[in-house]
């Protein structure tokens, strides 16, 4: 269980998010403390509804804890004004979501660089570059998602997560809804960013064999980490996931 | 399909608002400008049917000419013949009656009432009588030559009590009166705004128009016989050779309502007439929203497709949404139009035109009419979309549709280029010489081309007019750009409002700059002096012929000349005749005589204008049976034809009707100043001329050009006003077109805010697509108003508008103002887009 570096590029402290109150009142995340280092790929799993994406969202600055505290590179979430807190979501996070990942009017080529051109920021372009060459995209780059399929369509998400090269990419089951072979391209793609490039990810994911590119795996049921793995495969994934009664 | 549809409405409250909104809007134009001219009738109706309330007999004299915009000029009878209608057996009262021109001027010298364009001014009688509606508020009824008694609002606003002396300006000049007085009429202060002067009968009669002579006498009857019997008796003990008539109380009010009926039935088609324009923009709008809501529900559709929906069903269930939409878009739009009446009428009043209040006149009609209308345009406007949603795939419903798909067809190029072919080809025949009445056909055929083109052109128009935006904005602008383009239906459907509305203001506005040109060229080139004198009398008397005379005695005037007119009938038609001095107007006018020259203009002469003479048939030589307004008439030999007919089709020798008991008197007086005068000098002396008079205002030649191009303003004010119901209702369909589409695009919303866009950016976003959109419409119908304008302005060249002017101020002010349009219709709909919940935009599918 010995981290590949100490540097703790996110983390969440006593972390607790409630909807709704009183008797109807559901705990998505109860008291959740985790970090997550940089340079590693994190992966969280967990039964539907155990609040996965709750603690995602929260940590990425796109929702609110109810009590706790969301951390991204020092600052607490919770200080910012929804303008810092865009600001800091388009130069610190990248994200992967299932679907829906592009605006269709910008082509490939400007929906990868669409968080640097938000803020007016150049970029490193030896870099996006390199990114694009990695996930085979060069001649797509002028096509629009429309002209894209499913999973090329991931692939210019994942590149645009990297472009901006955020402290941090969330992505959220970002091989849902491709077949195991395009899911697979992606994933490998993922983890050559964090293997090549020393990128930071966290992803959600139910498939195990999704969760065994990881380095580290955390486990989440009804709103609590109830395990924790590192160096995982397959077959360990599923053996505890049955124990734990997934 | 009912329950569905129902569901469906009641499912999606925002669209159902949305829609209603436009078809509020339209259905709300029609029903106030119907309502408020209904009780614009009723309240002149009320107001005639007041003024003869206790008349029970009217006589007048039976000479009267009429002649165009239902001005008529009737002759005076004799003040005796009132002692004979009072000794009339079944006659409590009779009373002579005088309407003319004058002027209460106020204490700082200033004439009270607005003049010119606003309410007139008169002057009448204020005599104790049985069936008299003026009735004395402070003090009593004038006696003698030196008294005189105003209205309550005049009083007021000149700050008069009684006992000051106060200075009224008639036609035959200016005069002191002490003031002993105060008279209200019914229940207001003054009617319809109009300041009174009143004074006894024969103070009236010489000093407003004629001495001895009056405009006709009001009678009230004892009740001993019927209103008939009495006009009978009257007329019978009248002399037969004094031309007159008697009319019944009822008949005179009768004939005064028509009359003003008429004028305000003019007013009323105009009113309907922008109001129609406006709902015909506002089906833009509503056929709009149904399609965009049609686009957005085609998966819902294609689901109850796939599970067993006809097609005519799902066509049967948005028809139904369209009727619902439209009955209670229509009777909300009935209350609305009640409350923009309410607002008009308290418009005129903040204006100072006082009516009397008659209530609101909401007639059935109106309420009716207003929603059949309103309802039959809503479903003709879902027709299309509704059938289209029917043609929706069941394999829709498998298929995310990000982008609405809408490929613009070849069918649509077709259609739209014949159509423009068949306009421009039938404006060409008219160019060519075909009748002007085809003019209407060919410009609806381009209209209609344009608009059946614009899913065509609006994306590559769209795309060149967000070049600067994407260029200087970023990312966000090209984000708009894109946008504005990624679905041309769409953005056409929302620009074509903004461009019928731009295409009328434009056309209207160059047909007034041409006007206007030519107006200041005429002017220019064919009135050689230095200033001029104008009148806003109108038809009530205007400058005393003696001024004229009065200023070329004046050391610093070269020459000066007065223009009159006359109302009378050549060979049995009405007609304005100007009359002339031709002996001062040479080398101050040039109306172009052709073959002839002022000095042959005789008093047994008439000069007429070259259209007229090639109309008519006229030549030099000919001989006109003219009537004039005191019942005789004479030949006159047609002496010259001239081409300027600017100042008017007929003229004639102002000496004309010397010796008749028509009063004469000048509407303008020009001059020429001598070149040695000093300028500041010439002024002085001829404003002190001028102000001896009381009346008439002196202005420069520049002023004087002017002053006729600033009467074409006041018409395109009133026209722009008219027009801005078309651009308010353009406005909201931008708004609605820009809500719905947020709505639509609240998950890439969610993305974008998630990746990093700020709520500023998203702002910008959104306010830019508005600027795109609307300035698609304001240049296609700015393109289209300046066609629209050169092919008015040519039907016009008949009626002597010879020179097209492009408007180019203007059109850039329109540009300018589309612009503003654009941002300003995009702050609520940007507004929402930044309110858009991230997480919920994003687990939405
Ligand atoms: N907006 C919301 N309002 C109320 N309850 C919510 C809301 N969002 C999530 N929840 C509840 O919070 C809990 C955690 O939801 P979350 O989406 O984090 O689960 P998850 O682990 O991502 O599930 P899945 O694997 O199905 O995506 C669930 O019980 C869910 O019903
Ligand atoms: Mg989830």
């Amino acid at each position: 269980m010995t981290p590949q570096t100490t540097t703790i590029a996110a983390s969440a402290i006593s972390a607790t998010k409630v909807y709704g109150s009183g008797n109807d009142a559901v705990y998505a995340l109860r008291d959740v403390s985790v970090d997550f280092y940089e340079g590693q790929f994190t992966a969280i799993m967990g039964p539907s509804g155990s609040g996965k994406s709750t603690l995602m969202h929260c940590i990425a600055g796109l929702d609110e804890l109810t009590s706790g505290s969301a951390i991204i590179d020092g600052t607490d979430l919770s200080t910012l004004k929804d303008k810092s807190l865009t600001e800091l979501r388009r130069e610190k996070i990248g994200f992967v979501f299932q679907s829906f990942n592009l605006v269709p009017t910008l082509t490939a080529n400007e929906n990868i660089r669409l968080p640097l051109m938000l803020g007016n920021n150049k970029g490193d372009e030896a870099w996006i570059q390199k990114v694009i060459d990695t996930v085979h995209l060069q001649d797509r780059l002028t096509h629009r998602p429309s002209e894209l399929s499913g999973g090329q369509q991931q692939r210019v998400a994942v590149a645009r997560a990297l472009a901006s090269q955020p402290r941090i990419i969330f992505a959220d089951e970002p091989t849902g809804n491709l077949d195991s072979i395009t899911g697979a391209e992606i994933l490998t793609f993922m983890r050559k960013a964090v293997d090549d490039l020393g990128q930071t990810i966290v992803m959600v994911t139910h498939d195990p064999v999704a969760a065994a590119y990881a380095d580290r795996i955390i486990f989440l049921a009804d709103g609590h980490i109830v395990n924790e793995m590192t160096e995982p495969t397959a077959d360990r994934v599923l053996d505890l996931m049955k124990s734990i009664g997934h | 399909m009912f329950r569905i549809a129902l569901k469906g409405i009641l499912g999606r409250k925002a669209r159902l608002i949305l829609t209603s909104l436009a078809v509020i809007l339209g259905t709300s134009f029609l029903a106030g400008t119907s309502v408020f001219s209904d009780t614009l009738n009723r309240t002149f109706d009320n107001l005639f049917s007041d003024v003869f309330k206790n008349v029970d007999a009217y006589v007048r004299s039976t000479q009267v000419i009429e002649a165009d915009f239902g001005q008529e000029e009737r002759q005076r009878i004799s003040a005796d013949l009132v002692s004979i209608v009072e000794s009339v057996p079944g006659v409590r009262d009779a009373s002579p009656d005088i309407q003319a021109f004058a002027r209460i001027i106020g204490k700082d010298g200033k004439p009270i009432g607005s003049g010119g364009q606003g309410p007139p001014t008169f002057g009448s009688v204020g005599e104790e009588f049985a069936g008299a509606l003026w009735s004395t508020a402070q003090g009593r009824w004038p006696v003698g030559s030196t008294e005189v008694v105003i209205d309550e609002a005049s009083a007021k606003a000149g700050k008069y009590i009684l006992g000051d002396s106060v200075k009224v300006v008639a036609q035959s000049g200016s005069r002191e009166f002490t003031l002993v007085g105060i008279a209200s009429y019914g229940d207001v202060r003054s009617p319809g705004g109009a300041t009174f002067a009143l004074f006894d009968s024969v103070t009236a009669a010489e000093f407003l128009t004629q001495p001895g002579f009056i405009d006709a006498i009001l009678v009230s009857g004892d009740g001993s016989v019927s209103d008939a019997k009495l006009t009978q008796a009257i007329q019978d003990a009248l002399p037969t050779t004094g031309k007159t008539e008697t009319l019944t109380g009822a008949e005179i009010t009768l004939e005064t309502q028509d009359q003003i009926g008429s004028a305000l039935d003019f007013f009323g088609i105009l009113l309907k007439t922008f109001s129609f324009i406006a709902l015909g923009v506002g089906c833009f709008v509503i056929y709009n929203v149904f399609s965009i809501s049609a686009a957005q529900r085609q998966r819902e559709n294609a689901l109850l497709r796939a599970i067993g929906a006809s097609r005519k069903q799902i066509t049967r269930a948005m028809l139904i949404e369209s009727i619902v939409v439209g009955l209670i878009g229509s009777i909300v739009g009935v209350v609305a139009g009640i409350g923009l009446s309410v607002s008009l009428t308290a418009l005129l009043r903040a204006l100072n035109i006082d009516l009397p209040s008659s209530g609101l006149v909401v007639s059935q009609n109106t309420v009716t009419s207003t929603i059949v209308i309103g309802l039959i345009v809503t479903v003709l406007s879902a027709i299309l979309p509704a059938r289209r949603a029917g043609k929706v795939p069941p394999l829709a419903a498998m298929r995310a549709t990000a982008l609405e798909i809408a490929e613009p067809g070849r069918k649509r190029l077709i259609t739209g280029l014949l159509s423009i072919a068949l306009g421009v080809a039938i404006i060409g025949a008219v160019v060519a010489g075909a009748s002007n009445n085809y003019l209407g056909i060919g410009i609806l055929f381009v209209f209609i081309g344009t608009i059946v083109l614009g899913p065509i052109i609006a994306r590559p128009v769209a795309l060149f007019l967000g070049r600067p935006a994407a260029r200087f904005r970023g990312v966000t602008g090209t984000m708009a750009r894109q946008n504005s383009a990624r679905n041309p239906k769409r953005t056409s459907r929302t620009a074509s409002p903004v461009l019928i509305g731009v295409a009328l203001v434009t056309a209207v506005t160059a047909l007034a700059a041409s006007i206007k040109g030519q107006i200041d060229d005429v002017f220019t080139a064919q009135f050689k002096g230095d200033y001029a004198i104008s009148t806003d009398a109108r038809g009530f008397g205007g400058l005393s012929p003696s001024l004229a005379v009065d200023l070329n005695k004046l050391p610093q005037v070269e020459k000066a000349t007065g223009f009159g007119f006359l109302t009378v009938k050549v060979d049995g038609r009405g007609q304005y005749v100007t009359t002339i001095n031709p002996k001062t107007i040479e080398g101050l006018w040039d109306i172009g005589l052709i073959n002839a020259t002022y000095a042959d203009l005789k008093t047994s002469d008439m000069f007429v204008s070259e259209k007229v003479a090639k109309r008519r048939n006229i030549a030099i030589g000919s001989v006109l049976q003219t009537t004039f307004g005191d019942g005789s008439t004479r030949p006159l030999t047609v002496a010259g034809i001239y081409v300027n007919n600017e100042i008017g089709d007929y003229i004639a020798n102002s000496k004309l009707v010397d010796g008749t008991s028509i009063i004469m008197f000048d509407i303008g007086v020009y001059i020429k100043t001598k070149d040695s005068a000093d300028n500041a000098e010439a002024f002085a002396a001829l404003d002190a001329a001028v102000t001896k008079y009381g009346q008439g205002e002196l202005l420069t030649k520049q002023e004087y050009i002017n002053k006729q191009s600033g009467q074409v303003n006041q018409l395109l004010g009133l026209i722009y006003g008219l027009l801005m119901l078309s651009v308010i209702i353009s406005i909201v369909g931008i708004i609605i077109t820009l809500l719905l589409s947020v709505f639509e695009r609240q998950r890439e919303l969610g993305l974008l805010r998630a990746v990093g866009m700020t709520r500023s950016q998203v702002r910008t976003t959104v306010r830019w697509e508005s600027v795109i959109t609307s300035l698609l419409g304001a240049v296609l119908g700015i393109i289209l108003g300046i066609g629209l304008g050169w092919i008015i302005v040519f039907a016009l060249k008949d009626q002597g508008l010879t020179s097209f002017k492009l408007p180019v101020g203007p059109t850039i002010i329109i540009m300018i103002m589309s612009f503003i349009v654009g941002l300003f219709a995009a702050i609520y709909p940007a507004w929402r887009a930044t309110r858009v919940n991230i997480l919920d935009a994003l687990n939405t599918n």
